[in-house]
């Protein structure tokens, strides 16, 4: 996904990789896919009351006859908006316990399980994020991450510290961030939703702007598929501010979750019409 | 189909299930995280590379398998990060990995092979094989009421009461988490969740198994005490070699105990 160029079988010769920063004058290179407007887009949100108001505002239903195997609870969403193909994928209500499955576990499986099932042009992976007052972030803001890394996966030996960091660039999508008011900052991904002084000082070394608990899995598993993926992240605590951390995530939960909701249809509503060259 | 002892439901969907269970374990999959502790029981088992990969193009997942005896023997690593050339250790690729296996083998068992730390405190020493009895997560603090067990996600393993009493095989709990080493958090909730065992995959395949329901046992070899003086990863350095050897006999004798046995001999 920090690829400019996905794999895809095609007749024409497979074009080789544009480095990063030179997507415009890689264009002649581009497998014929890409140059035809994007067709399918999958967008992951790990908590419902995230994904519902989207799931309204693109009138999407309920896929009874899943595609995901029977045990598990991931729900997906889906239906024709504009000329897109939109899927919600939402990893549903733990079994035993009925939270929601947040988590780099669950958002893993259920990208990769999606990615099989709908062959998705695009990843968008949107939610809610803490943010840093110290990396310009406030409640509200919707922030569009330039890369996306683990905080919490420490593998001190060489290598394998990079693996557990396993820092991705997001798919580079200038004219989304031109066109519409999206801050841009670096994700960090952890398990944990408060923060210890070893996650505190990873973050800080991620040089990371917001925070959140599945970014960098599913930016794992996409690469590995070759799907390109944006995350999209709206602010609803400040972790470097006052206020403890879970009181204010669940005040401002609702109100930012509609912020979330805009940003998404904005994004999805630019995305309408064009290839992935052109974001 | 004959009821199993005193059930008297009969016919349906619950006959079906406990016939199955009458039937002698055929396949399984034994997913080992790093290349050099799946090695030796590639080679014990006489396994082969599964060159027409059951797996996504793109993914580094490699399967081994074979017929063993009577089983079918899968040993399933995640492989070789292609950014960073290392295994692909971890709570991520172990839940995928288990995932892909149980959606395109099918197995009876799973056992989740590999080396861990273990914590004097709780009678772990180095080379000690132990057989968890739960596996939990340590890293995954959600401070909300409900999303706190999740985070922890405690599951049992499945119950082998037979196969801990006649191999030489220690009982424990283990926790799961991510990080090689332990922060002063991470040593906080490993001692909430009792662990005398610690590894970076386990509570994770434990989770994948669970939603798909697949009985899964954990085998874990003790190569660093995470409670003694030595730094982690330079104990851990040291002892891989000669505590994958032990694993390597530990799997190797569970294994031939499974064969020819139902689930429910175990």
């Amino acid at each position: 996904m920090c690829s400019d160029v996905r794999e895809i079988q095609t007749e024409k010769q497979t074009a080789t990789m544009a480095p990063h920063g030179s997507n415009g004058g890689g264009e002649a290179m581009l497998p014929q896919s890409e140059k035809s407007p994007i067709s399918t887009i999958l967008i992951f949100i790990a908590m419902q009351n995230e994904a519902l108001p989207l799931v309204n505002k693109f009138q999407l239903k309920e896929d009874l006859n899943s595609v995901f195997p029977k045990e598990v609870p991931w729900v997906r969403y889906h239906g024709i908006y504009k000329d897109l193909n939109i899927n919600i994928t939402w990893p549903g209500k733990d079994l035993t316990l009925g939270v929601d499955s947040v988590g780099t576990i669950s958002a893993s499986l259920v990208s990769y399980a999606s990615i099989q099932a709908l062959q998705p042009d695009l990843i968008i992976n949107a939610g809610t994020a803490g943010g840093f007052k110290a990396k310009g972030a406030c409640i509200g803001d919707v922030f569009l991450a330039s890369y996306v890394s683990f905080h919490d996966r420490r593998n001190p030996l060489p290598r394998r510290d990079l693996y557990g960091i396993g820092m991705r660039q997001a798919f580079p999508t200038p004219n989304i961030l031109k066109e519409l008011n999206l801050k841009v900052g670096k994700l960090s991904t952890g398990n944990s939703l408060d923060m210890c002084k070893q996650d505190e000082a990873l973050i800080t070394a991620n040089d990371a702007t917001v925070k959140d608990m599945e970014g960098a899995s599913i930016a794992y598993v996409a690469e590995l598929l070759k799907v390109p993926a944006i995350f999209v992240k709206a602010v609803t605590d400040i972790v470097d501010g006052d206020k403890p951390t879970v009181e204010e995530f669940l005040q401002n939960l609702a109100e930012v979750t509609a912020s979330l909701g805009q940003a998404v249809s904005q994004i999805v509503d630019f995305i309408n019409g064009k290839c992935i060259s052109e974001l | 189909m004959a009821p199993h002892g005193d059930e008297s439901d009969g016919g349906g969907e619950a006959a079906i299930v406990i016939e199955a269970e009458k039937r002698p374990i055929s396949t399984i999959v034994i997913v080992i995280a790093m290349q050099t502790e799946a090695l030796p029981l590639v080679n014990k088992f006489q396994l082969t590379e599964d060159l027409d990969s059951v797996f996504p193009k793109g993914v580094p997942w490699v399967r081994y398998h074979g017929v063993y005896k009577e089983l079918n023997i899968n040993i399933i690593w995640p492989g070789k990060d292609f950014t960073f050339g290392v295994d692909s250790v971890g709570t991520v690729s172990a839940s995928l990995v288990t995932y892909a296996a149980i959606q395109t083998l099918q197995p009876d068992l799973i056992i989740n092979a590999g080396t861990a730390g273990g914590f004097k405190a709780k009678g772990a020493c180095i080379g000690d094989v132990f057989l968890a009895s739960s596996a939990a997560f340590h890293d995954r603090r959600i401070p909300i009421p409900v999303f706190d067990l999740y985070g922890v996600g405690l599951r049992q393993a499945f119950s082998t009461p037979n196969l801990l009493k006649e191999l030489s095989l220690k009982a424990g709990k283990l926790s799961t988490g991510d990080s090689l080493d332990m922060s002063q958090q991470d040593e906080a909730s490993i001692i909430a969740n009792d662990a005398t065992i610690k590894d970076m995959e386990g509570a994770a395949v434990a989770y994948v198994a669970d939603l798909l329901k697949v009985p899964t046992i954990f085998v874990k070899a003790v190569t660093d005490i995470v409670d003694g003086d030595k730094p982690t990863a330079e104990e851990f350095l040291q002892n891989l070699a000669s505590v994958t050897a032990a694993l390597d006999k530990a799997v190797t004798e569970v294994v031939d105990f499974i064969n020819g046995k139902c689930i429910s001999e175990l």
